[in-house]
């Protein structure tokens, strides 16, 4: 009996195999080999291109010791808290309450101008930020109107304006999950607590926020682990500079692989990059798993 | 038993049709391929003009030979990426590549370029090449790996109209570091929306930041980041923290552009495209192929640009010999190390880099020619107006030691002026942070202090 | 809730939403702007002679229609295939309790959080073993790998939706259990279905790096790479072709947009795409 039902079990389970086989061979495989990588002195170019040697800890040694790491960590949290935590989160939810209650036709206006922020393809939007921002962009001619001088906003304040820009870049997500995770919410709930005398914003604290809760806890986990991985955006827009000043660790990442052709310490910025991912994820799950009945 | 052996012997032949099938295309005995790879963009279709050109002859002269051509649309960083990851397995190398210097030693470190030295002594045309250009297809063993398509130098660049205005005498023709500085002071007193003299540093520009920019401050000092000798990086030296004392003085008396603006990785693109043109800018430092940019078809096409725009070179500290300074980058074409045909491989490169071609590529792209006959050619000497001048400059030009480390000892230079003109740092404090930096890179013992 | 409040507070919550969505439209301005200008700057200016210059320039088969078929073929390719191994993978996971399907599920989360650049140099070297280089069916299954965690997360919890009860009662008469996935649960996960399609389509429509290291020949490069051929050598860039191709770059994923959107009922919602 315990064969059968094993086989049963495997049968069942079987259609989930094309996934785990591509997962496998794309990303597990490489993924491996990127951490292999990390213990090596394997680079693009030079010495060590065909022949990389087995070095241990050595490029993690050289990492903690390494100033930019710091700052780049710090970069990335901020990064992460400022565009998807906060930013994108908070204003998808915003704007999800906002269009529940304005005029249909303003509400699908709006939705189509976020969402093809979204849309666009990435070295476009890239390139359509670092315009924005330059010296002679969009924003220092509308702000000139209005008095304030031209600033280079890229070199004085480069982490706000990237974060802005994948502010403008990704809310769209976060939106789409609030209108549909908003529409769940019973009517009667809202209204029985109108009739307690309940104002808006205490409506939406107390009743609406609580119910959702598993939709933000999943959305600001998928919102989180994407923003990691953002690197077109940054890259394009200041390089990481000035002076490693938007260096997140994606960016720190590729320039140690390819621009210093050091394979073996810029996977080992990736894994420490994978670590962060891990320790956000075990946040939410927390956060989760509190509130899952 | 027929019927098995038969079911055996068809199983055989299936599995043999298969394999044939599977396993590329056996070259010998037929069609003989060499792969060309090479960068292609938009606004850079010299070197695919040149490759067309060269397969057409060579596929006429050499029956049976294809060569295919795969041009890599990239910018300059992603080309050097895509190009790596080609040649790090035999099966999917180039034959023959477009290979800047500046990766010549590194990639010949890895093992991937062919050593031409026998090649080229059987070829009649090497002796044409000029002395100084063939030091950049050579690496630390003394061999020749690469063969230079052109060269380009850099110079001093000034606008003609703005000097009159300042009534500085024309031609202008700085002799030391002081008369640089004392020309912007002058420009700058009188006309004060103007800025006098550009020089680019930080790390925004990247490399094109330090070889326009500090270099020719450094090599002008005597000082030198690699001592050929020794095999061993400099640190410590006098000249490097005079040229960041003069980088210093430049912005800090406002003689060159903000440093927010220096440090804009698109700033050339002003330089070229307006300021110039605008007669806003006084004089900059750039490269030989800047009639590029301003010739008709270029991106910032400018037709006034041969006479209101000059060339001098630019001095040494004091103005000892030579006299002036100039740094040379440029590209070569290199043949990959395990490639099947390299008798072949080198015939079609030497096809490619012929008289003719070679000057169709030089002119077509504002290149300084290599080839003595190219530099002869009066096609060539009358492509632009200051051809004579920036050519003139390959007598004095110097090269990048162009190792596997240098990129990183190129990001601890410009980090070095970038702290010095955004006023973080001291020229000594940034020399020190320097010294310490290249230590950590190559390691104490392969530094010296001179 | 009174006609008068209804309305009261709609109308400022309509200001604020219109003052965002222009705030939204703003970076747009230099593409438009920079596409119709001759002689575009990376500066925003109106231009003195508009034209469709630009637009003629990029309009060639080589610059513009082949890289986009490319990107056509392999964003479909890449949503076809990563759609019909998700939906194979979430049946499983949404029908069945097994104690490895919440690991499971948060394990290959994780490979959201990886930059394509980390993994690049060992992808290109397994492709080079397996001599799957310059191959577009095999470079759209790379991106499908790439772009299954968040199609299974998505689709599972589409699937969640759709009631077991439903199933059974098509199991009572006789279907089988695929029967039963094909006429009953996958039609009512339509709007579902388009969603994720849309998702997978735009990531790998926009994606540069892996076309780029994974295809070689020129005829092969989809849109996202041959946009960098306005990037001259030293760095130039031709602003005006630049936004004239972007433009026409980006208008397939807008159209195919609004095209799913409107047949998911005019709100493209995620509906239970992310539940807790």
């Amino acid at each position: 009996m315990p064969a059968s039902h094993r086989r049963r079990q495997v049968l069942r389970y079987l259609p989930v195999l094309p996934a785990v086989v591509l997962l496998l061979v794309f990303l597990a495989g490489p993924v491996l080999w990127a951490f292999h990588a990390s213990l090596t002195n394997a680079g693009l170019t030079g010495r060590h291109a065909r022949n990389p040697e087995w070095v241990g800890l050595d490029n993690y040694q050289r990492l903690l010791q390494d100033p930019v790491l710091p700052l780049s960590l710090a970069l990335t949290v901020l990064f992460v808290a400022g565009s998807a935590i906060l930013g994108q989160n908070v204003l998808g939810l915003a704007l999800a309450v906002l269009m529940r209650r304005a005029r249909p036709v303003v509400s699908a206006t709006v939705g189509t101008a976020v969402v093809a922020a979204w849309v666009l393809p990435e070295i476009v939007a890239a390139f359509a930020a670092y315009a924005f921002f330059s010296r002679d962009g969009t924003l220092n001619q509308l702000l000139g109107r209005l008095g304030v001088p031209e600033t280079d906003w890229l070199y004085t304040v480069p982490m706000a304006a990237v974060i802005l820009a994948n502010v403008w870049r990704g809310t769209a997500f976060s939106m789409l999950v609030y209108r549909s995770a908003l529409s769940g919410v019973p009517g009667e709930l809202t209204e029985a607590a109108q009739m307690d005398g309940a104002g808006a914003w205490q409506r939406l604290a107390f009743i609406t926020l609580p119910v959702i809760r598993g939709s933000i806890a999943t959305n600001l986990m998928l919102v989180t682990l994407q923003t990691l991985a953002v690197f077109t955006l940054i890259w394009v827009m200041t390089a990481g500079g000035p002076a490693n000043g938007s260096t997140t660790l994606p960016v720190m990442a590729y320039q140690e692989a390819f621009k210093f052709g050091d394979i073996g310490y810029g996977t080992a910025v990736a894994t420490v990059l994978i670590l962060i991912g891990a320790v956000f994820g075990a946040a939410y799950l927390r956060l989760l798993r509190e509130q899952r009945p | 038993m027929f019927r098995r052996a038969s079911k055996t012997l068809s199983v055989v032949a299936a599995a043999v049709m298969v394999l044939a099938a599977c396993t590329p295309a056996d070259p010998a005995g037929g069609n003989r391929t060499i792969k060309v790879a090479y960068q292609k963009t938009d606004s850079f279709t010299a070197l695919d003009t040149m490759f067309q050109n060269a397969k057409k002859e060579f596929e006429a002269a050499n029956q049976g030979v294809t060569i295919e051509l795969q041009p890599i649309q990239a910018n300059d960083d992603d080309y050097g990426t895509k190009l790596a990851l080609a040649l790090r397995s035999p099966s999917t190398a180039p034959d023959v590549f477009y290979e800047d210097t500046f990766k010549v030693r590194s990639d010949v470190d890895a093992g991937y370029l062919l050593n031409l030295d026998s090649r080229l002594s059987g070829w009649g045309d090497w002796n044409k090449f000029d002395a100084g250009a063939k030091e950049a297809g050579k690496a630390d063993d003394g061999g020749t790996y690469a063969v230079p398509l052109g060269t380009d130098t850099r110079a001093i660049w000034y606008n003609k109209k703005v000097f009159e205005a300042a009534g500085i005498g024309l031609p202008w023709r700085p002799s030391s570091w002081q008369d640089i500085l004392d020309t912007a002071r002058k420009i700058k007193a009188s006309q004060p929306d103007v800025i006098p003299f550009n020089m680019y540093a930080g790390k925004g520009t990247g490399e094109g930041s330090v070889m326009q920019g500090f270099y020719e401050l450094l090599y002008g000092t005597g000082a030198s980041l690699y001592d050929q000798d020794s095999k061993k990086w400099v640190v410590g030296s006098a000249g490097f923290k005079d040229s960041l004392t003069f980088l210093k003085t430049l912005y800090g008396e406002k003689l060159a552009v903000p440093p927010a603006q220096a440090l804009d990785p698109n700033i050339w693109k002003k330089v070229f495209g307006e300021w110039f043109p605008k007669a806003k800018l006084g004089a900059t430092v750039e490269g030989s192929y800047a009639p590029s940019f301003w010739q008709d078809g270029g991106s910032y096409a400018w037709p006034g640009y041969g006479q209101d725009m000059a060339v001098a070179p630019f001095p040494t500290q004091t103005g000892a010999a030579p006299g002036a300074v100039s740094m040379s980058g440029g590209w070569t074409l290199a043949l990959g190390a395990e490639t099947k045909q390299p008798d072949l491989a080198f015939n079609f490169l030497t096809t490619a880099l012929n008289a003719k071609n070679s000057l169709a590529f030089t002119v077509d792209s504002s290149q300084i020619a290599v080839r003595t006959d190219v530099a002869a050619d009066p096609g060539y000497q009358s492509a632009n107006p200051f051809v004579k001048d920036v050519s003139s400059l390959v007598a004095v030009t110097r090269y990048r030691p162009a190792t596997s480390d240098y990129p990183r000892i190129s990001a601890a230079v410009q980090e070095a002026t970038e702290a010095v003109i955004t006023g973080s740092r001291t020229p000594e404090q940034a020399a020190a942070d320097y010294d310490t930096a290249v230590a950590g890179i190559v390691g104490g013992d392969k530094t010296i202090r001179k | 809730m009174t006609a008068r409040n209804v309305r009261a507070r709609s109308t400022w919550a309509d200001v604020a939403l219109l003052l965002t969505g222009a705030c939204f439209l703003l970076p747009l301005l230099w593409l438009v702007l920079g596409s119709v200008d001759p002689s575009a700057g990376h500066a925003v200016k109106v231009p003195q002679q508009p034209g469709l210059d630009n637009f003629a320039a990029v309009l060639t088969p080589e610059l513009l229609f082949r890289p986009l078929w490319n990107s056509l073929l392999l964003s479909a390719g890449t949503g076809l295939v990563t759609l019909a191994a998700a939906v194979l993978a979430a049946y499983p996971l949404s029908r069945y309790r097994s104690r490895f399907t919440t690991p499971f599920m948060y394990g290959i989360l994780f490979g959201t959080c990886l930059p394509i650049t980390a993994i690049m140099v060992p992808v290109y070297g397994l492709f080079v073993q397996l001599r799957l280089l310059d191959s577009l069916p095999a470079t759209v299954l790379f991106l499908a790998a790439t772009s299954l965690p968040m199609a299974i997360w998505m689709t599972r919890n589409f699937m969640d939706a759709v009631p077991l009860a439903l199933e059974e009662a098509a199991w009572v008469d006789g279907a089988s259990r695929l029967a039963g996935l094909r006429s009953i649960v996958l039609p009512l996960m339509g709007p579902g279905l388009g969603v994720v399609f849309i998702f997978v389509f735009i990531q790998a429509w926009g994606n540069f790096f892996v076309p780029f290291v994974l295809l070689l020949s020129e005829g092969r490069q989809p849109a996202a790479v041959s946009i960098f051929s306005f990037f001259g050598q030293h760095g130039a860039v031709a602003y005006g072709q630049l936004a004239a191709f972007s433009i026409l770059y980006s208008v397939p994923v807008l159209a195919l947009y609004a095209i799913v959107a409107r047949g998911t009922g005019n709100s493209l919602a995620l509906s239970g795409a992310v539940r807790g």
